[in-house]
């Protein structure tokens, strides 16, 4: 007995020094976003802003900083809808009709492949196609290529949530006399939802994470927050305390998405 | 007669508009590319372009910066991702064992993971402010008094990076292993618990078998994420001091679009690419066999 209870001391104090280790580095940029940009480097380390200020977030809301981070948004948006409406007619006719020689298991794992390769290993060529249709570092190239990298991302999701709903309700709804697009309507789609919510919230973050597209293929004309983020490191004074406020901007969107979609994450990695 | 009569050419209708997008930015592209690499061609140099032959990919073997790299990445991905599945591992069983409270564990299960839900990008910037010579944890131990470490230099950047990676995706094999970890069927270690066994013989018997497969399926994905690693890289030390950090993408990555050597790196990508599917099909073997 006495034994066990020294398992369970030593396994929380694991615990709570793996949630030290994960929330120190999100804590000290919380804090060093609201320094003047001269009280960073001090030693001792301050771990309270000695003097409290928003102007780092007022730079970065101001400038560049929002220019980027509403590219980033816009681009997000469009490439997630475009790659969940694309994966979802794939992943439906990937699992209703898997015998034809476009949706034939071959087929399948091809697109799968995408996933496999480094991106970087394609970059080269997708950057030289946009360029030479005149295309590159614009809303249209980048939306497509996110799109188009995260499509088997959306298909792998959506495929499982098609697989478990019985073939049968639809059927149903045939003999019902609805029509194809009907039936996707009225009694696939809702009926997958959550699924589908779960893969638009994931497909978001992806694209919205991603930095060497948006580096290589994009950075003047749409200068995304990702690229953008770097280049506040360049010149003679690193302004830490907006690299720390832009951080803090970005991945609050994505923290939200944690907190509401948590079942459905576990969920997903559970299959 | 369930179906109407059109029905079968649906899926076609459906499945074409999702190819025509991957033809026009990955085949497409990917051909161009196996065009280009049997090409010498550096269009910062002349824009014209002569047949080599296999020579590039000869050349690519033979590259000494190359194979240097690919080094530097079994040990970064051997090392990194099996430290991140063992402390994942540890870390969802002790999830489940010791915090009663359904709440608080989901909220310790929402922190653990927060940092896999950052940008690489970000994630970076957050770590460069702290292992940077004046950096906040080289001040604390200068505080505490002792020396500061070197994490960037020649000897300790990559391992630096590593620690990084650790923190950010050890997230993923800790969320595979949680769900493999309440999916054992709570009968089944009810029973043993009965029977007067350890806790130790539950957990190598009944609770790991079930962890196997999932979590064979986590270092599937995580090799597969730090084959593809180059944000970091990128961001946090650019391939130095020197080279110490300079794994494959990131030389491809140079030979690409800093270099312009536009052949030679074409036919790297499909040397490096073709290796990353054929580990990836080894594993997926082991992994099914598992």
């Amino acid at each position: 007995m006495q034994k066990g209870k020294w398992g369970r001391r030593l396994g929380i104090l694991g615990l709570v020094v793996y949630g030290i280790f994960i929330l120190f580095p999100i804590y000290w940029t919380v804090n060093t976003s609201f320094k003047h940009v001269g009280d960073v480097y001090k030693v001792p380390p301050a771990f309270i802003p000695p003097d409290f200020t928003l102007e780092a977030y007022q730079f970065v809301l101001q400038g560049t900083g929002r220019i980027a981070l509403g590219n980033s948004l816009i681009v997000g948006i469009l490439a997630t809808v475009l790659a969940v409406v694309l994966g979802t007619m794939a992943s439906y006719a990937y699992s209703r009709y898997p015998n034809t020689p476009l949706t034939n298991e071959t087929a399948q794992f091809n697109l799968l492949t995408l996933r496999m390769f480094p991106p970087i290993a394609f970059l080269l060529p997708i950057f030289w196609f946009w360029k030479t249709f005149g295309l590159l570092d614009t809303y249209f190239s980048l939306v497509i290529t996110y799109a188009a990298f995260n499509l088997p991302l959306a298909v792998w999701l959506l495929k499982g949530f098609l697989d478990a709903l019985p073939r049968s309700i639809e059927e149903a709804s045939y003999v019902d006399g609805y029509s194809f697009w009907q039936t996707a309507r009225r009694i696939v789609l809702p009926l997958i939802g959550p699924g589908l919510a779960a893969t638009v919230a994931l497909t978001w973050i992806f694209i919205w994470n991603e930095f060497i597209i948006a580096y290589l293929l994009g950075g003047r004309n749409v200068l995304l927050y990702t690229a953008y983020l770097p280049s506040l490191r360049r010149g003679m004074r690193i302004m830490w305390n907006q690299i720390a406020a832009l951080s803090i901007l970005a991945i609050i969107p994505s923290i939200i998405i944690l907190i509401f979609f948590r079942k459905h994450l576990i969920k997903v990695y559970l299959r | 007669m369930l179906f109407p009569k059109r029905m079968p050419k649906r899926p076609l209708y459906l499945i074409i508009p999702p190819q025509l997008l991957v033809l026009a930015i990955v085949i497409f592209p990917l051909l161009w590319a196996i065009y280009i690499s049997f090409h010498s061609w550096n269009p910062t140099i002349s824009p014209e372009r002569r047949f080599v032959g296999i020579a590039n990919y000869i050349a690519v073997l033979k590259d000494e910066r190359f194979l240097a790299s690919l080094g530097r990445m079994l040990y970064y991905s051997g090392v990194g991702v099996t430290i991140q599945l063992v402390l994942g591992t540890l870390i969802a069983l002790a999830l489940v064992e010791y915090i009663r409270s359904e709440r608080l564990r989901t909220f310790a299960l929402v922190v653990f993971l927060l940092p896999m839900m950052m940008a690489e990008a970000v994630v970076a910037q957050m770590w460069t402010l702290l292992v940077t010579d004046t950096g906040t944890i080289n001040n604390i131990l200068v505080w505490l008094g002792f020396s500061p470490i070197g994490w960037r230099t020649q000897k300790l950047a990559l391992t630096t990076l590593m620690i990084v990676d650790i923190w950010q995706w050890t997230s993923l094999p800790l969320l595979i292993a949680y769900a493999a970890r309440i999916s054992v069927p709570e009968r089944l270690l009810e029973s043993a618990r009965l029977d007067g066994a350890s806790k130790f013989l539950i957990l190598r018997k009944i609770i790991l078998p079930y962890m196997r497969v999932p979590l064979a399926i986590a270092f599937l994905l995580r090799f597969m994420d730090s084959y593809k690693f180059l944000d970091k890289v990128f961001i946090m030390t650019y391939g130095g001091p020197g080279t110490a950090t300079e794994l494959p993408t990131f030389y491809l990555y140079q030979t690409a679009f800093s270099y312009f050597n536009v052949g030679y790196a074409a036919s790297m990508s499909w040397i490096f690419g073709i290796m990353a599917v054929v580990a990836m099909l080894i594993f997926w073997r082991l992994t099914k066999r598992a």
